[in-house]
């Protein structure tokens, strides 16, 4: 599904230039779990951002479903990102001036899904992750938990091949954030592909294979649990 | 999706209060100030409308050359030219004459003063008045009749349906009868009068009005439709000089699309008038939206790190560029929309206080697309203008900057930002100091010395009734009863310009020399009366017979006939020659601004317009105005006593510059409202942004002076940046204002100072609310939000 080729990226200031990923090349296959790991600065997050198609490499190839994306200009990434990837960050990033189901119905808008059929879907995943009942409520009314839940709802509502999720645990204490792993892993189940880049081995060991990096590099791979293309 | 836009935007407004408060009150001061200056642009643009065919309506007035001087008169036309206009050139349709006087209308006991004219009948189709009752052929056809006004009707009759056929008495003499019952005119109209009656009842027994020697009445015509105004114009001009020989006057055409708005002649031309302060108002509202509108940019922009996340999101979304401008245009729009509705509040509330303010009838008519229109209009546009370049700016932010954190604002917008927080403080600035100058070069003219003493100097119409054969008793009447010093009769208003001649001569006088000399007719006591001085020689006798050849001349005069001594010197004029016996000295009438024509002097009660009086020192004005008020009721019986302040018509001759000075302190005062409003909220923000950065200053050590300091001293820059630019734009602004005044004052660079430490002053006071609270918080709390 993703095959990535001698990736590069750098980031200039006015007097330094900082290598952010450095000829780095993986496959992840349709339906798989990967894993990202590394220290802070290794740029496992420039690469989520790559993958994510919100950013552009300096170099290389990047290859999803077939189609070379690098160099593709925003409004193309834009839209095969809103039909493809789904994302769930740390932070959550839900927008605080629209409630939980608005907030999920958001990526439907945008791929221009009929208001009726909106309604349906979202009450659809709303269900799935157990927040039905605070539909209403605006994020700062939930718990942290309940917020990254609420954001994992709206990162799959349109049903994408690819899920990114940067560090999606790391604000949330342990059983927040093992049900948070266990909703990731029951969507892989179902088909969905997920990347997710973690600190945490504890988070790690839910994935079929860790990539590790260190400036930008690809240092080891280990593989944990058999996968087998869908 | 629209749906979604409204309800971000709405939650936004709703949750920050206090930024909505400013831009949706900062707005709505801007929109609110258009709309006060389009309702009076419209009044303003809209006089004259109301006379049909106004395109082919003319006024005739004349140049006249002096001495390589072109002036133009209204009401100066000889009595002929109406009729040549019509008999000599095919063009020209219609032409009548108009006369106006002041004349005291009455019906059994009831009577009303008011102004009218003596008219031919074509005023009629000129005006295209329109006659309830009675008809426009029949109206004049005899001498003794009368058409009044619906108005007049109905205070003099009880029915203004029954007037017609009835006998009104005009100022206690003759009878009119009543031909005809005309329309009210609107308000907005430049020509008024209350009655008419036929131009043959002024010219009879009187041969001058027969001939090309007395320019007297006003003349008006209307051209046939198509007619080429510019062939009819020329045509027109060359008429007096064929038939006085005379090159120097010719009558001109003055159409009625600008009697109203460019009524300002300068060598003959139309230069201006009305219409200058028109486009200066205009400007003016533009310039007050547009700064309105840059406290929304700036405040959206500063903000911009609260709306980054959701931007950021929404692009992770698959939300493209166009749909994140939509929606801050949206989002703009809306607030706009806000501003509107509270704008609309507040015209209601301050239209009565602008109506008193511009002495206007001006009315918000909602309901009137023509008003309502242009609200929308101009709501929508700010809302345009004010989002534009938030929504560009944020809209452009890169998702993965914000949604990490690591976005930092960026260079341009600040520098952005900065510019219009100066922009709007130079307008504010040069705003400030016109309104200094324009208050002082008023002052300065009320306060220039008019050669006459005008306080507490009563004027009182003279010319009806009978004030002047009863003069003399009047005089003495209110003397001995110790209510006035001293009182004199005058042919003109004493500030006002009128009856003059150039057909004085005297010995020496050079053969070119074609001079305006002002003649005025008084009684002996009115020198003292006004405060006048004989400088030379001695005043008038108390006989008018024996004054008969005597004539007292201005300093201006005297100067004129360059000699030694002019006293017992011999002047002619009008086949007549008079002695000088005295000179007075200069004193000013006329253009307030300029300098006076030289003035001639005779004695003669006959022919006054005004009563001069000047009351005793101390006691009541207003007990000595009742007494002297029974005085004239004895004398004067049956007319009504009027009487007005000459220093309060020396204010009033001040009302255009009244008008500006009032609007612009007006402006300046709002302009600096909106631009303090923004600042504030800028500086909010900047406050809120740099939390950390004062925490960690204040665990180090800072004091709260220091805080304030490092917090100010940004705007403070930014101001002086303001005073550079703003000076030289309101020195240009103003120096061209002021060439328009011959008597002015010098631009002194302490308005300049003024203005710029105010600036400072006000932007200090501004800033320091939010670098006080901010360099007083507690550094813990600060610090431990991160």
């Amino acid at each position: 599904m993703i095959t990535i080729t001698d990736l590069e990226k750098y980031y200039a200031t006015e007097e330094v230039r900082t290598i952010a990923l450095n000829k780095l090349s993986f496959k992840v296959k349709e339906g798989e779990f990967v894993a990202v790991m590394g220290p802070s600065g290794c740029g496992k997050s420039t690469l989520l951002n790559i993958l994510g198609l919100l950013d552009d490499p300096d170099g290389g190839s990047f290859v999803f479903n077939g189609i070379e994306v690098a160099g593709f200009n925003e409004r193309k990434r834009a839209d095969l990102r809103k039909h493809n990837i789904g994302f769930v960050f740390q932070s959550f990033n839900l927008i605080d001036e629209l409630t939980v189901f608005e907030n999920v119905e958001l990526p439907l808008i945008y791929t221009g899904v009929k208001p009726a059929e909106r309604k349906v879907r979202v009450d659809a995943v709303l269900e799935k992750m157990q927040i039905m009942h605070r539909r209403k409520h605006f994020p700062q009314q939930l718990s942290g938990g309940q917020q990254q839940r609420v954001a994992v709802a709206r990162a799959v509502v349109n049903n994408p091949k690819l899920i990114l999720a940067d560090e999606p645990t790391g604000n949330l204490d342990s059983s927040n954030g093992n049900e948070v792993m266990d909703l990731l892993t029951e969507l892989n189940e179902a088909g969905t592909t997920i990347i997710m880049v973690t600190h945490s081995e504890h988070d790690a060991k839910y994935s079929h294979r860790i990539i590790r990096m260190l400036d930008g590099q690809k240092v080891t791979e280990n593989v944990l649990a058999e996968f087998k293309s869908v | 999706m629209i749906r979604n836009y409204f309800k971000i935007a709405f939650r936004n407004l709703l949750k920050y209060k206090g930024y909505t408060f400013i831009n949706v009150f900062g707005l709505a001061i801007g929109i609110t100030c258009a709309s006060l200056i389009l309702l009076w642009i419209e009044d303003e643009v809209n006089f004259d409308q109301s006379i049909p065919d106004k395109e082919l309506v003319f006024a005739v007035p004349t140049n006249q050359e002096y001495d390589g001087d072109i002036r133009t008169f209204f009401q100066a036309t000889p009595g002929p030219l109406a009729e040549v206009l019509k008999t000599e050139i095919p063009e020209i349709r219609k032409s009548a004459r108009k006369r106006d006087l002041n004349l005291l209308l009455s019906v059994g006991e009831n009577s009303v003063s008011s102004s009218g004219s003596y008219a031919d009948k074509d005023l009629f189709d000129i005006f295209s008045l329109q006659f309830i009752s009675g008809t426009k052929t029949e109206a004049f056809k005899n001498q003794k009749s009368i058409v009044i006004t619906e108005k007049t009707a109905s205070i003099l009759f009880n029915n203004s349906n029954e007037a017609i056929g009835k006998n009104i008495q005009l100022d206690k003499s003759e009878s009119y009868v009543v031909t005809g019952v005309i329309k009210d005119f609107p308000k907005n109209t430049s020509f008024q009068f209350s009655w008419l009656i036929p131009f043959k009842n002024f010219t009879d027994g009187k041969e001058w009005t027969k001939g090309y020697g007395s320019n007297f009445t006003d003349t008006f015509v209307k051209l046939k439709a198509g007619a080429d105004v510019e062939k009819v114009n020329e045509k027109v001009k060359a008429v007096l000089p064929a038939k006085t020989g005379d090159k120097d006057t010719e009558a001109i055409l003055f159409s009625a699309k600008d009697w109203h708005l460019r009524s300002t002649f300068e060598n003959g031309e139309i230069v201006g008038g009305r219409i200058d302060y028109v486009r200066l108002f205009s400007f003016i509202a533009l310039i007050i939206l547009l700064i309105a509108c840059i406290n929304f940019m700036n405040l959206a922009t500063a903000r911009s790190e609260k709306r980054a996340s959701e931007v950021g999101m929404r692009k992770a979304l698959g939300s493209g560029k166009k749909q994140l401008i939509f929606q801050f245009m949206t989002e703009a729009v809306l607030t706009a929309f806000f501003s509107g509705i509270l704008s609309i509040i507040f015209l209601i509330i301050l239209i009565p206080q602008f109506n008193a303010l511009i002495g206007k009838d001006l009315s918000l008519g909602l309901t009137n697309p023509i008003h309502i229109l242009p609200i929308f209009a101009i709501t929508l546009i700010c809302g345009l203008l004010s989002g534009v370049y938030p929504a560009f700016y944020l809209s452009s932010f890169k998702p993965i900057e914000v949604l990490k954190g690591s976005r930092k604002q960026t260079g341009n917008a600040s520098f952005t930002r900065k510019s219009l927080v100066v922009m709007q403080f130079s307008v504010s600035i040069v705003f400030i100091i016109c309104t200094i100058l324009v208050y002082q070069q008023v002052q300065h003219v009320k306060n220039r010395s008019l050669g006459l003493n005008k306080e507490n100097l009563i004027e009182i119409p003279a010319a009806n009734g009978t004030i002047i054969q009863n003069f003399n008793a009047i005089e003495n009447e209110l003397k001995s009863e110790g209510l006035i010093e001293n009182a004199g009769l005058y042919n003109s208003h004493i500030l006002s310009a009128g009856n003059n001649t150039s057909g004085v001569q005297w010995q020496g006088k050079p053969e070119d020399q074609d001079i305006l000399i002002s003649y005025r007719t008084t009684t002996p006591n009115f020198f003292e009366t006004t405060g006048m001085k004989i400088k030379e020689g001695i005043g008038f006798s108390s006989s008018q017979a024996a004054d008969s050849t005597k004539v007292l001349v201005s300093e201006s005069f005297a100067k004129l006939m360059n000699t030694d001594n002019v006293i017992g010197k011999k002047i002619s004029w009008n086949e007549s020659v008079y002695t000088i016996s005295g000179v007075v000295n200069n004193y000013l009438y006329g253009d307030m601004y300029g300098s006076s024509d030289p003035v001639m002097f005779f004695h003669q009660a006959e022919g006054a317009d005004y009563m001069y009086l000047k009351p005793t020192a101390g006691g009541s004005i207003s007990e000595k105005l009742t007494a002297i008020e029974a005085v004239f009721k004895k004398e004067n019986a049956g007319f009504p006593f009027t009487y007005r302040f000459v220093d309060e018509a020396f204010n009033e001759s001040f009302k255009n510059e009244q008008l500006v000075e009032d609007l612009s302190q007006i402006f300046a005062v709002l302009a600096i409202i909106i631009s303090c409003l923004g600042l504030f909220g800028l500086s909010a923000y900047m406050a809120e942004q740099r939390r950390k950065e004062i925490g960690v200053r204040k665990v180090l050590g800072s004091s709260v002076l220091g805080i304030m300091k490092l917090l100010s001293k940004d705007y403070i820059k930014l101001v002086l940046l303001a005073i550079v630019i703003s000076i030289p734009i309101a020195w240009y602004v103003m120096n061209s204002w002021l060439q328009g005044y011959a008597y002015r004052i010098e631009i002194n660079w302490m308005v300049f100072a003024i203005a710029g430490i105010l600036a400072i002053c006000i932007a200090v006071i501004t800033v320091s609310f939010q670098a006080v609270k901010a360099a007083v918080a507690n550094p813990i709390q600060s610090l431990r939000t991160e």
